[in-house]
């Protein structure tokens, strides 16, 4: 449905930070999921700057990073750039859920 | 009052951006419009002109550079000419969707076939689509004096748009002129800094340029057609302003000389409007009743002013100094908008299309007299019998 154009901001600009827009799912166009080796991790956060959709939350000194898979479409940049070979990609169809 | 020199088209711009105080300027060489960044380069060198001079490593690079700029709050200044004007396609319409009024000058200049470089209104036209404000300046002094409206119609709250400032390649950009450079306390009356209402700011993030799903689409192509529409009395507005602080008064959309009484008229848009007025002395010393009608502002496309300016002529011949291959009557751009605009009118007013001056070429004063001649002819017989005719090859 067109939204009137009073209610849409003006050109388009969007408040930040937002993470997460339910209009904008996109998780469900990957097709080959990362899967990360926190052994292998040496948080050099170069998949966090290269992800083209945010979709990668930093860990702290506890936890290590994770993906946000609502909007991951898989494109596998992580997985190019990180240095140790920490992210694999698996297809999809390999997991349950 | 400010001082009288004699200087280029392309100086005369240089010297109105240095006068708009701008902050982010971003260049990249392509003749003819570079003479404007290399006079801007030595304002910076030499400390007349405080601004970020930046260069880009292609057009595609420089406009991304001032989008980015004037997201930041920045007053931004690019230009090209040619082919560069077309690498730099993809920045055009995002830069005015996001409401950024930088400033970009065109001095035009025909698109490789393969390897020209003359002058040709074909590069900036292709971009008239794109929700930027658009028009020719004919002489260095306008090409000064629309620098400066310009900034003042984007900026203005009402508008938010970017705005190319044309001036036609070398006929304006590389010939002297008298021009009256004003004082910058004159400017600073004229042009209040630059404050745009989304500008980023880390202790205030915002995003520029999100994606956006499909559902809004419609709703923002709006915003910006509301927005270009609105131009038009701010538009009108500003030449009245600039008027009375200046000195010099414009018609914001047409400049009409010579029309009083007149049955035939030449329509044209630029610099080449000066040979004809010329053509329009000396036929109105041998009693002809010609005039010419030049089009100042092309975007927004002045609709209302031109069916009222040309209702009262008989036959006007309009000369496009682009080239659009395929398009309806086969002439050029600014026959079919002008035929669109006086549509209402019937067949009273007749219409010629004429593809002049391309590549470079002088439109000579033998080619204005065969248009002339030609819609005398059409005035005679009542009819017009072929609606196009592309100058030399056909007339």
């Amino acid at each position: 449905m067109t939204v009137p154009y009073e209610k849409i901001p003006f050109a388009g600009t969007v408040p930040s930070p937002q993470k997460e827009n339910e209009g904008m799912i996109t998780g469900n166009w990957r097709t080959r999921r990362p899967i990360l080796d926190a052994e292998k991790c040496t948080s050099c956060q170069l998949c966090w700057i290269s992800c083209p959709d945010s979709s990668i939350n930093l860990g702290d000194e506890t936890s290590s990073l994770t993906f946000n898979l609502k909007y991951c479409k898989g494109c596998g940049i992580c997985n190019e750039v990180c240095p140790v070979g920490a992210i694999s990609l698996v297809p999809e169809l390999d997991f349950e859920d | 009052m400010g001082v009288k020199k004699r200087m280029s088209g392309c100086v005369a711009t240089a010297n109105a951006i240095r006068l708009a105080d701008v902050d982010v300027i971003c260049s990249y060489p392509i003749r003819p419009y570079t003479g404007i960044m290399s006079e801007l380069a030595r304002m910076v060198a030499d400390g007349e002109l405080d601004a970020e001079f930046i260069l880009g490593e292609g057009e595609h690079g420089q406009l991304s550079v001032v989008y980015g700029a004037a997201a930041a709050g920045a007053r931004a200044f690019t230009g090209s000419s040619g082919v560069g004007v077309m690498y730099a396609m993809e920045l055009y319409s995002p830069i005015s969707g996001e409401r950024l009024p930088l400033q970009m000058c065109i001095a035009d200049r025909t698109l490789d076939p393969p390897g020209d470089f003359g002058s040709e209104q074909t590069d900036a036209m292709c971009c008239r689509d794109q929700g930027w404000i658009q028009g020719w300046a004919s002489t260095p002094q306008e090409a000064l004096d629309i620098s400066l409206m310009y900034y003042r119609i984007g900026e203005d709250p009402r508008v938010l748009l970017p705005q190319y400032a044309c001036q036609d390649g070398y006929f304006v950009s590389h010939i002297l002129g008298e021009v009256d450079v004003p004082t910058q306390a004159e400017v600073n009356a004229f042009l209040p800094p630059y404050k745009n209402h989304h500008v980023l700011d880390v202790k205030n993030p915002m995003i520029i340029g999100a994606q956006i799903e499909p559902q809004m689409g419609p709703g923002l192509q709006y915003q910006r057609y509301l927005a270009v529409e609105g131009s038009r009395k701010v538009i009108e507005e500003v030449h009245a302003e600039f008027a009375d602080i200046f000195g010099r008064k414009y018609d914001p959309w047409i400049e009409e000389y010579m029309t009083d009484g007149a049955e035939t008229v030449i329509f044209i848009q630029g610099g080449h409007a000066e040979t004809g007025k010329t053509v329009v002395n000396r036929l109105r010393n041998l009693g002809e009743k010609v005039g010419l009608i030049r089009l100042r502002t092309v975007r927004p496309f002045p609709t209302k002013q031109v069916r009222e300016a040309l209702s009262k002529f008989k036959a006007v011949g309009v000369i496009d100094n682009s080239v659009s291959f395929g398009i309806a009557c086969s002439a050029g751009i600014l026959l079919t908008e002008v035929r669109a605009a006086i549509y209402d009118m019937g067949d009273k007013v007749k219409t010629v299309g004429f593809v002049a001056g391309l590549g470079g070429e002088m439109i000579t004063h033998d080619e204005f007299y065969k248009v002339f001649k030609k819609l005398k002819e059409v005035v005679k017989t009542g009819r017009v019998e072929k609606e196009s005719y592309w100058l030399p090859f056909e007339l």
